[in-house]
């Protein structure tokens, strides 16, 4: 009898093996159903008040802004707590000469996400980490140094503000000289060029945790080898 | 401490955001509710294995 015992042994017991998978599986069903309720939280959209208390205040309150955002101005600034870029919305500055109200700006974005989807941006571009990197990442295109004042999109599409260059460019793509790989014309209206324009300032100011990684970095900064990065 | 602990940034505050502020802080986590239950089940089968 005592032999008998020295040789049991719980390593081989199938009973151990089918608790402890029967736990690790469990726990992992009810981390994975938690995890996704914990994610809806990090991707809803915040309301139009919010977005007045967060200005005001000047700290952020959702990941994702209302789509009143448009009515403000986006600027991308490093955080030294955080390690990275975080999106920084400012002072008021009218979008297409206006300002937009809640209803009308959740009109255009929704406008804008439509024509996003149906001319198939993704195909090419990426957006948020979904898509293609044919083209350049859109994530962030808005902050685009190239489409600000001063920037030569301005000077190519002759007009005074970034969403004007951007809509007049969508319109006919293939008429400005951008990129290696030049965009084609997609058929786009002016209506649907606003909307999409709204849709990439929005998603513009959403934070991402600094995705794409090093998309503020200059030219000097690169040749250099530097980075923002901590 | 060896940037283990590191203070809480995250934009919304959640359990998931503190668990992955450091470098370590999911890993032991997940070690602790896998490898312990799992030491309990390994007592309880001996136990049951000398019956």
């Amino acid at each position: 009898m005592a032999n008998e015992n020295e040789n049991l042994s719980v390593w081989t017991s199938i009973s151990f093996w089918r608790r402890s998978a029967a736990w690790v599986t469990g726990f992992a069903v009810i981390l994975l159903i938690w995890l996704t309720f914990d994610t809806m939280g990090q991707i809803s959209m915040g309301t139009d008040a919010d977005l007045q208390k967060a200005v005001a205040e000047g700290k952020e309150i959702n990941r994702v802004p209302a789509p009143t955002v448009i009515n403000y101005h986006i600027d991308y600034k490093m955080s030294k707590t955080r390690g990275h870029e975080v999106p920084v919305i400012g002072a008021k500055e009218p979008f297409f000469g206006k300002e937009w109200s809640p209803k009308e700006a959740a009109a255009l974005l929704h406008l804008g996400k439509l024509t996003v989807q149906a001319k198939n941006c993704m195909n090419c571009h990426t957006l948020l980490g979904n898509g293609a990197y044919y083209a350049p990442d859109l994530t962030k295109a808005w902050l685009d140094p190239a489409w600000q004042k001063g920037g030569p999109m301005q000077a190519m599409t002759n007009t005074g503000t970034t969403e004007e260059a951007m809509a007049k460019f969508l319109q006919n793509p293939s008429q400005y000289p951008t990129h290696a790989r030049m965009m084609p014309n997609l058929g786009i209206t002016a209506q649907e060029a606003k909307g999409v324009v709204a849709f990439l300032k929005h998603m513009s100011s959403i934070d991402t945790n600094g995705f794409p990684r090093n998309f503020s970095k200059t030219v000097e900064q690169f040749k250099t080898g530097g980075t923002n990065a901590h | 401490m060896f940037g283990l602990i590191q203070p809480f940034t995250d934009v919304n505050h959640s359990f998931f955001g503190f668990l992955n502020q450091g470098p370590l802080t999911l890993t032991i986590f997940l070690h602790t509710v896998i490898v312990l239950p799992m030491i309990w089940i390994y007592f309880s089968e001996k136990k049951k294995l000398k019956k």
